[in-house]
């Protein structure tokens, strides 16, 4: 009984002396996996549709976008649906493990984003998501 | 001179820098990259698309269709009945129900809007329907 009441008069200590290393370990780790965004991109407003799921290895990710005023880009180059082949077929080469993102403005004619999906399978890029955004309470 | 005299009276003991605030500093550096930071913005809805010439023949009685017409109406059936996008989902797990080998073929016209498109798709993929095809329209089929 003794024992432990000396022992109390002590005093507890937490050493706190590396929570500045942990916390620099983290801000490395956070400073690493941050990737800035290089792409522009058009304005879209994306559809929205409860089933959304998020898309895992960003790095393996490409964009085309399609706006609403009829234009479509790649890397932010103008493209036509026949240029969407060549260069996506050339990504396809580099990466087969690539999955084409489609940024298609909601309110484009179906037809366009048609000739897109078609361009894409003459590119053999088969994995393909259609970017959209949550929508709550689906 | 009271102030000097104070001053040296600090020299006296051994010099040190406090540390005690590192880690706050740290972690003022974390938050800021946490919430700068945009982790997977890649989001959306995954289809496997069909290699060109290897389309998969599949027997008629296994497929149904869903078509979007041009003014974005939503068709079902055989019987091309028109039925509103938030029944689409009910009308195929029942369908899947009764054959679950069921393909969904989404015929969507070229003058459709998109957001349609999508709003049925979604519709689809939250009937947990496994085998959606996207089927090219023609431009002479629309007359």
């Amino acid at each position: 009984m003794k024992r432990i009441t000396q022992r109390r008069e002590r005093g507890v200590d937490i050493p706190t002396a590396s929570t500045g290393d942990i916390a620099f370990l983290l801000i490395i780790f956070f400073m690493v996996s941050t990737v800035f965004r290089k792409e522009v991109g058009l304005q879209v407003i994306l559809p929205q549709a409860a089933a959304t799921e998020r898309l895992l290895r960003r790095r393996n990710v490409a964009s085309v976008w399609l706006d609403a005023r009829g234009n479509s880009t790649i890397d932010d180059n103008l493209v036509t649906p026949e240029l969407v082949t060549v260069v996506m077929a050339e990504k396809v080469l580099n990466n087969p493990d690539l999955v084409v993102s489609l940024q298609v403005d909601r309110e484009v004619d179906y037809g366009r984003v048609n000739d897109v999906l078609e361009a894409l399978k003459e590119a053999r890029a088969l994995k393909v998501t259609f970017a959209t955004e949550y929508l709550e309470g689906g | 001179m009271p102030r000097g005299h104070k001053g040296k009276s600090r020299e006296s003991g051994p010099p040190a820098i406090p540390t005690a605030s590192m880690g706050d500093i740290a972690f003022l550096i974390i938050i800021f990259f946490m919430t700068t930071s945009i982790f997977s913005r890649e989001k959306g809805l995954r289809i496997a698309l069909p290699e060109k010439g290897e389309e998969v023949r599949i027997r008629s009685e296994n497929i149904i269709t869903v078509a979007v017409s041009p003014d974005g109406q939503v068709l079902a059936g055989t019987e091309r009945e028109p039925i509103a996008i938030d029944e689409v989902r009910e009308y195929v797990v029942r369908q899947l129900a009764e054959n679950p080998e069921l393909a969904i073929a989404l015929r969507v016209s070229r003058r459709a809007p998109y957001r349609v498109m999508i709003a049925v798709f979604d519709q689809l993929k939250l009937a947990k329907a496994e085998r959606i095809s996207l089927v090219p329209v023609l431009d002479q089929e629309e007359g």
